[in-house]
């Protein structure tokens, strides 16, 4: 009768593949509603030297930073402006004016109407002007262990480098969007397509002059997140919210899909500096890796997911002497923000690049490399900022995966291939992912639970997590159904609102399943001791129902709120040192890739993904993650590409110039699997999904890589991410013209 | 004539009379009719979110299917034939004597039907944006097949984006599937098809408003509410109306008009559409040419080329999906005069024609000589084309044509090439060599031509073609790609050629 471990369909799904679920744009207009859009500042950086709204306000409603209490937000530190104040943009598309009316028609009219003169100003927008300009976001942070320059200094090979990648549009379907009912004595209700609904309620309340009391948040679902609607939904969330507080109005804010790819956030940029040493078996002495990240105009999230990149910079490795620095850059483009993965994948790339180096200058396969490398199960397991990874199953699906995709085998088919092909040419990479478990910042991992009977034995969760596709839903409803000995028909979880859960942490760092479904099993526990008390005073009930009734005769509460916060967790930013995580989930993949020489085009053959995911408390969700983010993951590393003009346009800015993958785009042949093993430490003893997957994309992108290699005439092949068509034939066109000028 | 048009919506028939008639189909149900479950996400056609099925009473009968020809057509009364667009990009105007399915239209009586149930069991749905556009391309896979294949599935929903699933899972769904219903089963014909017959021989014009009357649909946008729209129901009166309104916009499938209206705010002056007019839909093959009418769907030019022409096979499968093929026309393609315009290349090398008609007859020109230069034709403002003739390549001539983008499918173009070869004793007696995405306009490269023209098949020879052919073409950077990305293809791709003829 056990739900956990299910298979059980995503408790939305019928909804979503009739039409009736509900997104934001899809309620009805309330009676005197006002669309709500915003003016943005049209440069990178300006000074805007007049500002006329005379016209505009004989139009629609026109509000300015003056209208608000308070003018600053930030998930970390609040730096950030809502409305410019200072007479300064600071980058393309940061929000000046707010306009609101009751037609679309006359919105546009009225954002026609506004007059501003700009003084354009020179931005920064890449991270080397950047470090020239010395133009940073907080302090330079460490985390070290050993003496890394010695060891480098004394190793028998060294290699150095340059990693750099490009970011990532969330590309989640359903944009950003809000809608605001104003209530009695100032309060507000609104309903906002949020990962984070107590960010928009704090944010609302601080910036409206409002108690946090006074304002309700709620978030029936997401139209996809993927982080950007972690800290940058609560934009929209508050421009509407002013609104509604000047006119007593209910209002509505939708981006059209351009708007919200030009003015939010994406996943950062990175530009890494590294220097290895190593033996002549490939094993790494000591390493040194300087991270440099774009992370915008402000601050938003960009100093944890520097963190997290930092935590990730030896990936699966041991690394006894290590140096790992990180920046983060304050450029004039829109503050980067969460974005599945959340820096380890800027770190897992860095530290997989310099693996697939080291196996290239030492005509090793890169295999064996990791091998070398790999954490130890009881030596040889401890990482660079201090924590031991417990329960490491990496050395197994080093085995285990090779065998099963046949590994060796196809290295040398590929070798082989590659030596007699003219036009095409293959390449075939393996690489591995551990990623740590727990929000970074010790206090956010923390969740509270409703959980309500009722007296016909249905069963109501509330929770604070949002649902955006995730699941996490359904895996709550399984792990209460459970704790409670009912069947999962029984157990319904409700729209997500700072009203029934306080103070809430963001779905996000995978752990929305780990907190949220702890807290409810928790709930859920202590409710079915009491009833099991209870029978045992008047004796077993014959069925859930008749307890039910049975309890609240004799006055047994049939509610309770459940709590968690997650043992163990420690980090010491002074020291780099600490157990930031509970736990690792981990994985291999491999991937085997065809590129054509003369066009530059790449096809994905074959991946293979082997993972540690514990027992999944839904394996039919568990793979859709698995799968999504690999795919997703696969776009980051190959087709979309970020392109802006020399002043800093976003020239990619809707799917005809940004290009997730396609349907046609999947590996040709495509194997996920995972490992059978629990997780003791957790939930169900299951393991977080929802992010790891997407790093073992980067196989793809070794892969290719790895390609390169055979014409890079004994030079260490070098290629950007994303292996663009175009990325891979300018380099195949520079090996040929160096084999040229060589031979 | 009539001053509205006739909609039926899910069995429900509308009389949609201007300015409402000027929404797009995907404003209208949402923000109109509060049919919610088809999302708008990207409105440019290019993300799929907004998928419905449109049934018309066609003369042409065609499935955008590899594995099953067209079902053969059944006698008696007309049926209504459904086929996958985007309606984001398609305006009501353009929809009279249809019958529009949406996604609440498919599970009557609260039963889903096979697809939604699939999509249920097997995960196919995450956060559920995409998944009524993917209901939907799938209902309008099944009408052409009963048996997919997995290629039929990919081709079938190539231009549905989900960010969430990876599409493995809707893959299996949409393969497992295999009792859908036809819409016919839902909605029989003859109904609809009934009251349509009362109305489909009218011309529809719906008059345009003034400038002054500010716009009022909760949609809040209305493409042609200046200039209004026309239906013409003989070709006479098309070119008539032309002539009298020389700015009028040809509306016909709309996938790139309707871009224009939604993002750049684009007010057509008049509008036009060819729909009522006979035999202009007809795509015909005849004395070794292919003879494509002035509104045929680029899916009708697809299912014809299917057996003649293999070597466009591939491009059609990535030029677009089936919702822009099914509304998109071949003619359309070409007066949109894009450099990239992946047709093109191919009606360069072929020595394709067009007819053009107007007040004082028809006339014909070379495609060659229709560009007079980045997006201007050789076209007068009477003039409609009325015929695309294309001469087929012989048995004894070699095709190939290159379509290079950063996604193999439903990107547009960076580069695109086409060569039409005759050789012999291993030698080229004569090739013709057009290049997209290189100029203002889609280039023959004459002097590369004249290079090979001649030479023995070696691989040094396309070598140094290709470093001639570089030197014809002047190309830009834009977010496609840089130019010098753009040149090495025109040097590298007569290589591929080579190597993929030799």
């Amino acid at each position: 009768m056990s739900a956990v471990g299910k298979d059980v369909p995503h408790d939305s799904a019928r909804g979503h593949v009739t039409g009736e679920s509900i997104y934001v744009d899809d309620v009805p207009p309330l009676f005197g509603e006002l669309v709500v859009d915003f003016v943005w500042s049209p440069y990178s950086k300006a000074r805007i030297v007049s500002l006329d709204l005379s016209e505009a306000r004989k139009l629609a409603y026109v509000y300015t930073h003056e209208d608000l209490h308070h003018n600053r937000l930030g998930p970390i530190v609040a730096d950030e402006p809502l409305l410019v104040d200072d007479g300064l943009c600071t980058f393309r598309g940061q929000p000046i004016v707010v306009v609101a009316a009751e037609t679309r028609a006359a919105v546009d009219a009225a954002k026609r109407a506004v007059r501003i003169e700009f003084e354009e100003l020179k931005p920064i927008l890449t991270i080397d002007d950047a470090i020239a300009a010395q133009s940073f976001i907080g302090e330079t942070r460490y985390i070290r262990r050993g003496d890394a320059e010695a060891a480098i200094a004394s190793a028998e090979h060294v290699i150095e480098g340059v990693f750099f990648n490009q970011g990532q549009d969330h590309f989640y379907l359903e944009s950003q969007a809000a809608i605001v009912q104003p209530g009695e004595n100032g309060a507000m209700h609104v309903l906002s397509s949020t990962q984070h609904p107590t960010e928009v309620q704090e944010v609302i309340a601080h910036l409206l002059g409002l108690q946090m009391n006074q304002v309700v948040v709620t978030t029936k679902r997401m139209g996809g997140a993927f982080g950007g609607k972690e800290a940058q939904a609560t934009h929209p969330a508050t421009m509407a919210a002013l609104v509604s507080q000047k006119t007593k109005r209910p209002t509505r804010i939708v981006y059209d899909k351009d708007t919200d790819m030009h003015v939010t956030g994406k996943r950062h940029a990175f530009q890494n500096r590294y220097r290895v040493g190593f033996t002549r078996s490939g094993e790494i002495v000591g390493m040194k890796v300087e991270f440099f990240s774009d992370g915008g105009a402000y601050a938003d999230l960009s100093p944890a997911v520097m963190a997290r990149a930092m935590t990730h910079a030896e990936n699966s490795y041991y690394i006894a002497n290590m140096d790992i620095r990180g920046t983060v850059c304050r450029t004039n483009t829109p503050p980067n923000t969460a974005f599945r993965g959340f820096g380890g994948p800027q770190g897992v790339a860095t530290m997989e690049n310099v693996v697939e180096e080291i196996a290239a200058f030492l005509k090793k396969d890169a295999l064996d490399v990791r091998r070398v490398n790999c954490y130890g199960v009881e030596t040889r397991n401890t990482t660079p900022y201090g924590e031991v990874v417990p329960n490491n199953t990496l050395p197994r699906l080093l085995t285990e995966l090779p065998e099963r995709c046949d590994y060796r085998a196809r290295v040398d088919a590929v070798r082989a291939f590659n030596a007699s092909s003219q036009t095409q040419l293959k390449g075939i990479a393996l690489s591995t992912v551990k990623f740590g478990i727990s929000f970074n910042t010790k206090f956010l991992n923390q969740a509270n639970a409703l959980v309500n009977i009722y007296l016909d034995g249905s069963v109501q969760v509330s929770t604070g997590a949002t649902e955006m596709g995730q699941g996490v839903n359904t895996k709550i409803a399984q792990l209460v159904a459970d704790e409670l000995h009912i069947p999962y028909e029984r157990v319904t979880v409700m729209i997500t609102s700072t009203e029934k859960n306080n103070n809430t942490s963001a779905s996000a760092a995978s752990s929305a399943a780990d907190l949220n479904g702890s807290a409810a099993a928790d709930g859920a526990r202590r409710i079915r001791e009491r009833l099991d008390e209870l029978e045992s005073r008047i004796g077993k009930q014959e069925t859930w129902e008749k307890l039910v009734k049975a309890a609240y005769h004799e006055r047994v509460s049939l509610g309770e709120r459940g709590f968690y916060a997650t043992p163990r967790l420690d980090w010491d930013w002074t020291s780099g040192q600490g157990t930031p995580f509970l736990y690792y989930t981990m994985g291999t993949a491999c991937s085997e890739v065809l590129i054509d020489r003369f066009t530059g085009d790449l096809k994905v053959l074959r991946s293979d993904v082997l993972m540690d995911i514990g027992k999944p408390i839904n394996p039919g969700i568990d793979r859709g993650q698995l799968v999504g983010a690999f795919i997703q993951g696969m776009g980051w590393v190959t087709t979309e590409d970020l392109r802006y003009d020399e002043k800093g346009v976003l020239l990619s800015h809707s799917p005809t110039t940004y290009k997730i993958p396609n349907i046609n785009d999947l590996p040709e042949v495509f194997n996920m699997d995972w490992i059978d093993v629990e997780n003791p430490i957790n939930v169900g003893g299951s393991k977080a999904v929802g992010e790891p997957p997407l790093l073992m994309a980067i196989s793809i992108w070794c892969a290719v890589k790895n390609a390169l290699q055979f014409v890079a005439n004994g030079d260490i092949a070098r290629l950007k991410l994303p292996a663009t068509n175009e990325e891979i034939l300018m380099r195949l066109t520079e090996y040929a013209k160096r084999g040229a000028a060589v031979a | 004539m009539r001053d509205f048009v006739l909609v039926h919506i899910n069995g429900v028939p509308h009389r949609i009379a201007a300015p409402r008639a000027f929404e797009t189909l995907s404003r209208f149900l949402r923000y109109d009719q509060r049919a919610t479950g088809t999302k708008i996400v990207c409105e440019e056609g290019d993300c799929g979110a907004c998928t419905v099925l449109v049934g018309r009473v066609e003369d042409r009968q065609s499935c955008l299917s590899a594995s099953e020809g067209t079902e053969p057509r059944q006698a008696g009364l007309p049926v209504l034939h459904y086929r996958p667009i985007n309606s984001c990009i398609q305006f009501l105007f353009q929809l009279d004597c249809t019958h529009v399915v949406t996604v609440e239209g498919l599970a009557r009586g609260g039963t889903l039907t096979p697809v939604q149930d699939a999509m249920v069991r097997c995960h196919g749905a995450q956060c559920g944006y995409c998944t009524p556009g993917f209901i939907m391309a799938m209902a309008g896979m099944y009408e052409c097949t009963s048996h997919p294949t997995v290629g039929d599935v990919r081709a079938a929903l190539t231009g549905n984006l989900c960010r969430c699933t990876g599409y493995d899972s809707i893959i299996k769904a949409a393969l497992e599937a295999t009792d859908q219903p036809k819409i016919e089963e839902i909605y029989p014909s003859a109904p609809i098809v009934n009251a349509i017959k009362q109305y489909e021989c009218d011309a529809v014009r719906l008059q345009g408003l003034q400038a002054s009357e500010p716009p009022s649909l909760p949609g809040g946008q209305e493409a042609g509410r200046l200039g209004g729209f026309f239906k013409p129901n003989d070709l006479a009166s098309a070119i008539r109306f032309k002539s009298e309104n020389p700015k009028c916009v040809i509306v016909q499938g709309a996938t790139d008009f309707g871009v224009w209206c939604n993002k750049r705010g684009f007010v057509a002056e008049a509008m036009m559409s060819l729909d009522g007019i006979e035999g202009l839909g007809d795509v015909r093959h005849e004395d070794g040419a292919l003879l494509v009418g002035g509104r045929a769907s680029l899916a009708d030019f697809e299912s014809a080329v299917r057996g003649i022409v293999p070597e466009l096979v591939p491009i059609m499968d990535r030029f677009g999906s089936p919702q822009i093929k099914n509304a998109g026309t071949l003619a359309g393609n070409i007066a949109n005069a894009s450099p990239i315009a992946d047709t093109l290349p191919f009606l360069f090398v072929t020595n394709a024609s067009l007819e053009l008609t107007g007040l004082s007859g028809t006339r014909t020109v070379a495609i060659s000589d229709f560009y007079l230069g980045y997006k201007k034709l050789d076209l007068q403002p009477d003039e409609l084309i009325t015929r695309i003739i294309i001469p087929l390549p012989s048995k004894d001539e070699t095709l190939r044509l290159y379509k290079i983008s950063k996604r193999s499918h439903l990107d547009i173009s960076s580069f695109t090439a086409a060569m039409l070869m005759r050789r012999s004793d291993g030698h080229v007696d004569s090739i013709r060599i057009a290049y997209g995405g290189v100029a203002p306009v889609v280039l023959r490269l004459p002097k590369t031509e004249q290079f090979l023209t001649g030479k023995a098949l070696a691989r040094e020879t396309f070598a140094e073609a290709g470093e001639i052919a570089r030197g014809e073409v002047a190309p830009i950077s834009d977010v496609r790609g840089t130019r010098d990305f753009r040149l090495q293809l025109a040097q590298n791709v007569l290589q591929r050629f080579y190597f993929d003829i030799a």
